[in-house]
């Protein structure tokens, strides 16, 4: 019964066109980016980056540069968003359409009901990073060549085989989606209390936006692991040269514990509130 | 069947239902009676577990809702007043759907409802496409599927048009007849619930105010209408002599216990009042129900009146 269910909710979730927003707009942001950085200043900049330190620039300016230039900016504005605007639909659009009702008129539990939706979130999650890796790194290789990798990020720089760069880029992946499906949580939590979608999505994405503006404020930098987005930036240090793993292990055990806190939070208000039309 | 047991329910300060005590027996078709806010949504929300109730206990086919669920709604169908689809998605893929959160469902069954609901053809148009009373019919292959014994249709006939009206009429006689179902039936169509129920309880703010058959609800008053020259001087004689009890709609008296028309005649021809007309009034449920909230408010008269049989 379980795949069952879980099937319906991925039918529910890839049934209606809402969902593939995200994707679409992705789409379009990378384009933009691509064609930003081929024809203004933003490779020359880069290329004298990597002269300045050493670097031949005609090696490292490559698809896989290019694609991770796409993704830092893509990964902690554009992507929490499209995570949240589906976090926040899931149990709330359900709620205000009816077709929660008709689904509570039969037996099953609210938890398992609550558990399938959470799991199709964070099918939608890898599905949603997965292509948004792949896409920018198609339109990367439109117009740049297959060499090696230079990542340059806040306290981070570092130049790769374009083998082991591919590598990384692949696993960074992971911790991508780990980001997306924290933020499709927290939408979601905020979705299985009595509240319009809009509103789910608008707090979660308000109080991701406060981390962020917090976590640029000097005075806040002696609280940074407790703010979400400081998190949400390990999967830069996939890159780094060795690996802080210690300090990437951290980080996702906080998003995980995170993720677990929201479902319960959400699962608890859902069970505790009446379902009415 | 189902079993209410001192239900009660508050919204913050307000209380939904107070003290609710019901029960529907095996094989019958119960109407649910009362006006918008009477608490008619919050006692079916209670039985299919979707509200808790602030006390009291609620038993479908024998189990507890609250403490077992999933075998409490094992053979539950229901439909509410505006059944609410994925509109997005074809009427099959719905049926799929919201039946296996019951039971795995095999497409050959699902097949057989579409059919018996009049659907088989119309299955894989997506549901947006979908007329008023198409949605009705996908709502009542829902409720089918997997296989009930009980059906709690709560405002079922909302919004459909006197075909679609009659058509939901004879689809419930139908349910009843040859699937033999147990079906809890609220509306605000008085006259359906007339045709097809058994039994009713009215809700009146959160109250049961009556509950008992049809046949019990025209016995409970016995009106006679009355046309005479002046009915409101006739009534003052009548009242006088401890004929009458009651008055209704400038027409309409309710006799003394053991007084028959005959004295009311001969009082009022005594008395040089002329009598157009004495016969015996059938109580519709229509009077009967307004009649019953009269009652309930304090008397102000209701607005329709019993037939003259």
């Amino acid at each position: 019964m379980f795949h069952l269910h879980l099937r319906n909710e991925l039918w529910k979730l890839f049934g209606k066109k809402r969902t593939y927003i995200g994707f679409g707009a992705f789409v379009l942001a990378q384009l933009a980016m691509v064609l930003l950085f081929r024809f203004t200043r933003w490779q020359r900049e880069m290329e004298n980056l990597l002269a300045g330190n050493g670097y031949l620039a005609q090696e490292y300016i490559s698809a896989l540069t290019v694609a991770v230039v796409m993704l830092l900016p893509q990964v902690i504005l554009l992507m929490p968003l499209y995570a949240a605007l589906v976090g926040g639909d899931l149990v709330a659009k359900e709620a205000e359409e009816g077709t929660l009702r008709m689904i509570l008129s039969r037996p099953i539990s609210r938890f398992r009901l609550l558990f399938v939706k959470w799991l199709a979130g964070v099918i939608f999650s890898a599905v949603l990073v997965l292509v948004l890796g792949g896409t920018a790194l198609a339109f990367a290789r439109i117009w740049f060549p297959w060499r090696g990798m230079f990542v340059f990020a806040p306290g981070l720089f570092n130049v790769l085989s374009a083998d082991d760069g591919f590598r990384l880029y692949l696993f960074s992946h992971v911790f991508i989606a780990v980001n997306a499906s924290t933020a499709l949580g927290l939408a979601f939590m905020f979705s299985c209390f009595n509240m319009k979608p809009a509103a789910a999505t608008i707090l979660s994405l308000s109080l991701l936006f406060i981390s962020l503006v917090m976590e640029n404020i000097p005075f806040f930098e002696r609280y940074h692991e407790w703010l979400l987005t400081y998190h949400f930036r390990t999967w830069h240090f996939v890159y780094a040269q060795p690996i802080p793993w210690e300090r990437m292990a951290e980080s996702l055990c906080v998003l995980l514990a995170f993720n677990l806190t929201t479902f319960l939070v959400g699962a608890a208000a859902f069970q505790a509130r009446d379902i009415k039309s | 069947m189902i079993q209410l047991k001192n239900i009660s329910k508050r919204f913050g300060k307000r209380s939904a239902l107070d003290d609710l005590t019901l029960r529907v027996p095996a094989g019958e078709i119960y109407g649910l009676l009362g006006h918008n806010g009477a608490g008619k949504s919050t006692a079916i929300g209670i039985m299919l577990g979707q509200v808790w109730p602030t006390a009291g206990e609620v038993r479908i086919c024998g189990f507890d809702v609250t403490a077992h669920r999933r075998q409490a709604l094992q053979k539950v169908g229901a439909i509410f007043e505006t059944p609410a689809f994925y509109d997005y998605l074809s009427g099959l893929r719905n049926l799929e759907i919201l039946s296996s959160y019951t039971a795995p469902t095999r497409r050959r069954r699902i097949e057989e409802v579409l059919e018996w609901v009049g659907l088989a053809g119309r299955e894989r148009s997506v549901v947006r496409s979908y007329s008023h009373g198409m949605r009705a019919r996908l709502a009542l292959a829902q409720a089918l599927l997997p296989g009930p014994e009980l059906l709690i249709l709560d405002e079922p006939g909302d919004g459909l048009d006197p075909e679609g009206i009659h058509e939901m009429r004879q689809t419930i006689l139908r349910l009843h007849g040859e699937l033999k179902l147990t079906i809890l039936l609220s509306s605000h169509y008085l006259n359906e619930v007339e045709q097809l129920c058994t039994r009713i309880a009215v809700l009146n703010q959160g109250r049961m105010v009556f509950e008992g058959t049809l046949a019990e609800t025209r016995q409970r008053r016995k009106w006679v209408r009355l046309r005479t020259g002046d009915f409101d001087l006739a009534m003052g004689e009548l009242r006088q002599a401890q004929l009458v009890t009651e008055q209704r709609d400038g027409q309409l008296i309710a006799l003394g216990q053991g007084v028959g028309a005959d004295q009311v005649v001969r009082l009022l021809v005594e008395r040089g009042m002329p009598v157009y007309e004495i016969a015996p009034a059938e109580e519709t449920l229509e009077s009967f129900y307004l009649g019953l909230m009269n009652d309930q408010r304090g008397g102000v008269a209701p607005f329709t009146q019993p037939t003259t049989a």
